[in-house]
């Protein structure tokens, strides 16, 4: 098979799971008896989960339609990304799950666990409360403790224990997952004809959606396939791309990867729970494993959510922007996102003094198809010089 | 008139007040750092360090009862913060930015300190207003207390106390004096006491006080909590209550209805609820709002102390005991129905409220409204709606006692 015609069926394979996760838990449930646990974003240690025995789903592929579904239980100036997971568990979308673990990282988080236990319990529920200062001795202490607790209630849910060498395999098969991940993130802001930014996401939300040993085979796969290709581009002459880094909590709604692969914009690098930060850093391989994951908590790149030094966030985007050559830094903000809400105009104007070209476009999950992101993307472009 | 400016503690509380924002000005001039603090931060530990604690949050209060937290908002909204955030960030940070000073000054902060047991919005508004100020901010992060408060938690916020200790002492240069300390929690002790006493009046029938009059009240156990001033304060408070109860003095003298009203006020609009109530013969008698500063350190062991009482405030707890607490109120308080109130500026509190209504209503049988706006910014308030939602709720609350 021609390699671009099988790296089109393997893209083919993780859109589609990202664009049924229903159907990809009915899937899951079909190839054995394990238990699935979800997850919401973000910072849930999936390898605990994982070592558990239990698969870990994160509840990251949405569904517009469901978004209403959460009226009657949350005030529609909530976030469009809890209302419709909420709406979706409403809707029997997950109720195949198991167990759904909610990060409290906002005040919605913090508030949906109780109204979700009410209208949609499941056997297993559980807030993981990460702590939000993340420069004093304290918080390293207290995350290795609640890591210990989670896995507490993980192993008396699983009626099992958690052994240090069952979690030590389950951080190195996520290592494993996230590195040949990033491996392909860099050869996607390189050759964004050969791995598009739809590509690319979908790629990165599936491995949230399915079992890593599979994601990682497949990854390989596609490996094998496109490093021919690149062999073979590098004599044709590149396509110039506008090259921009994206901060905010969600690639959502996705059509903004296709406005982007339209306009010939590749997404450098970004801050999203469900995009490059995801992938960008790893559990350490030594030491005592809990110890290990808190490490890991601690040095992803910085979010609205945590607060302190090591969090400045605005350095933080500025150092990605260095290092990925971006043009620009385009903002994705979910309308009524709080914490994004606060960093913006001080991450806006740190940016601009630094002479760092920087839009913010305001989305729901919801959002009609386009709807205006086209033209604010375009003027955007064109404002910095347009395609270079 | 529910909220009685003829309290002769109201014009106490006025010079009480401007007095403090002075006292303010005179510690910043003789180099006393200011530090911000949150309303549940245990700023028993920032006076025995020997600073002056101010809270951004009462002059978010006083900007909305003057009616013009949408002009200060709006010069927070010119700089690219949103209408959607916590209206006490908006009037805090648009403060900085506006030219205009219709509820005073704030005080700039030399030091900014936060507990997140309230909010998140709080742990990002002071966040930023160290960056914008350039000075230091020190979190108490609080972990929500689900079920019961656990070890895990509790060892975390000791630890993260010790932390606050050591950073004061750098920062001030001086050894902490627990002494002092000492001190200050038997004020608070004295004042929270005297506070909850004064509350509790709301439970005669007819009573002499309500909800609507200890909003008005409550700057001093919040801003003044720790401090010789807020128990002389509430002990003039309670002996004018007393007074009025021997001349037979109460809100509504032939009350026929006690109702629970959750949470904050609508603060440009504490008086129009109070009459909007009145005209039914109703009064609002308890809410967990008012109950917050409710508090009991105890001197043997007072970190742990500082620690169980900041941490275990009920918005820091889980959805179940948070409704259980609002039930136990409105028995103690024998209420005849209730109002929640679903605050667009605080999720915390207002996330939930629509499934509580309903559990509620079904284990206490009592009639109940819930209504939306903003606990600040009148944009938000649609006033024919909520006429027309509690003639409704007052007509079932009539119907209910026939």
């Amino acid at each position: 098979m021609p390699a671009r015609k099988h790296a089109k069926k393997i893209y083919e394979h993780f859109n589609k799971i990202v664009a049924d996760p229903v159907l990809q838990i009915k899937r899951l449930k079909k190839t054995g008896s394990f238990r699935i646990i979800g997850w919401v974003p973000t910072d849930v240690p999936e390898e605990l989960i994982h070592a558990a025995g239990a698969l870990p789903i994160g509840i990251v592929a949405l569904e517009r339609q469901a978004v209403s579904l959460s009226t009657p239980h949350m005030q529609v100036w909530s976030c469009s990304l809890m209302r419709c997971a909420l709406g979706m568990a409403l809707e029997g979308s997950f109720d195949l799950l198991n167990g759904l673990i909610i990060p409290v990282i906002c005040d919605t988080t913090r508030m949906v666990t109780g109204i979700w236990k009410q209208v949609k319990p499941y056997a297993f529920m559980d807030n993981f409360l990460l702590p939000k200062q993340v420069d004093r001795p304290s918080a390293k202490d207290y995350l290795i403790g609640e890591m210990g607790r989670l896995k507490a209630r993980l192993e008396q849910f699983m009626d099992r224990t958690i052994t240090a060498s069952e979690l030590c395999a389950s951080i190195r098969l996520y290592n494993h997952n996230r590195s040949v991940m990033r491996k392909l993130f860099s050869l996607h802001t390189e050759h964004p004809e050969l791995l598009s930014n739809r590509n690319m996401y979908n790629i990165i939300k599936s491995s949230m959606l399915m079992p890593k040993e599979l994601h990682t085979n497949m990854i390989a796969e596609l490996w094998r396939e496109l490093e021919k290709k690149v062999d073979d581009n590098k004599s044709a002459g590149k396509k110039c791309h506008v090259r921009l880094l994206l901060s905010g909590k969600v690639w959502e709604p996705p059509v903004i990867m296709d406005i982007f692969d339209g306009l010939d914009i590749v997404s450098a690098g970004d801050d999203f729970c469900t995009g490059y930060r995801y992938i960008a850093n790893d559990v350490p391989e030594t030491g005592e494993p809990l110890r290990a994951l808190a490490e890991r908590q601690f040095n992803r790149l910085p979010i609205a959510a945590f607060a302190g030094k090591s969090g400045d966030r605005a350095k933080s985007i500025i150092k990605m922007v260095e290092e990925t050559h971006a043009h620009g830094v385009l903002f994705v903000h979910l309308k009524y996102c709080e914490p994004e809400n606060f960093d913006y105009p001080m991450l806006r104007d740190d940016l601009s003094a630094y002479g760092i070209p920087n839009c913010r476009i305001e989305t729901e999950i919801d959002s009609l198809p386009g709807e205006n992101y086209f033209e604010q993307i375009k003027a955007f472009i064109d404002s910095i010089g347009g395609v270079v | 008139m529910v909220v009685s400016p003829s309290f002769k503690t109201t014009s106490l509380f006025k010079q009480m007040m401007a007095e403090y924002h002075e006292r303010g000005v005179a510690a910043k001039e003789k180099g006393i750092p200011v530090a911000w603090v949150t309303a549940t931060f245990p700023v028993e530990i920032i006076y025995a360090a020997g600073l002056f604690p101010y809270y951004p949050e009462n002059f978010g209060a006083r900007i909305a009862a003057k009616k013009v937290a949408d002009r200060i908002s709006a010069a927070a909204e010119e700089k690219g913060y949103f209408p959607d955030l916590c209206a006490y960030a908006r009037c805090g940070i648009g403060n900085a930015f506006s030219v205009e000073r219709p509820a005073g000054e704030v005080l700039k902060p030399d030091v900014v300190f936060c507990s997140n047991a309230q909010c998140g919005s709080l742990q990002k508004w002071f966040e930023a207003a160290g960056r914008y100020y350039q000075v230091p901010f020190f979190l108490i992060d609080t972990p929500l207390i689900e079920n019961t408060p656990t070890t895990l938690i509790k060892r975390y916020i000791v630890e993260q106390l010790h932390e606050l200790l050591d950073f004061l002492e750098l920062y001030t240069g001086n050894t902490f004096n627990f002494s002092r300390l000492a001190e200050v929690i038997s004020l608070s002790n004295e004042a929270c006491r005297l506070w909850n006493e004064i509350l509790n009046m709301a439970a005669l029938k007819p009573a002499p006080f309500g909800y609507f009059d200890a909003c008005y009240h409550l700057a001093p156990i919040v801003a003044w909590r720790g401090t010789k001033w807020a128990v002389d304060y509430y002990k003039e408070l309670k002996k004018e209550l007393e007074e009025r109860l021997d001349n037979n003095v109460y809100v509504i003298s032939d009350e026929r209805y006690k109702l629970y009203f959750d949470h904050i006020p609508v603060w440009p609009r504490l008086r129009w609820f109070s009459n909007l109530l009145m005209e039914r013969k109703a009064l609002a008698v308890a809410s967990q709002y008012t109950h917050s500063w409710a508090w009991r350190f105890d001197l043997n062991r007072p970190l742990e102390s500082l620690v169980k009482n900041y941490t275990e405030v009920f918005i820091n707890r889980g959805y179940e005991y948070r409704l259980q607490q609002k039930i136990i109120l409105m028995k103690e308080f024998k209420v005849d129905g209730f109002i929640l109130f679903s605050n667009r500026s605080c999720k915390p509190k207002a996330l939930g409220l629509y499934d509580k209504y309903q559990i509620i209503s079904d284990r206490t049988g009592l009639p109940g409204v819930i209504f939306e706006a903003d606990m600040s910014d009148e944009r938000y308030f649609d006033e024919e709606y909520i006429k027309k939602l509690f003639a409704e709720f007052f007509d079932r609350l009539e119907h209910n006692s026939n």
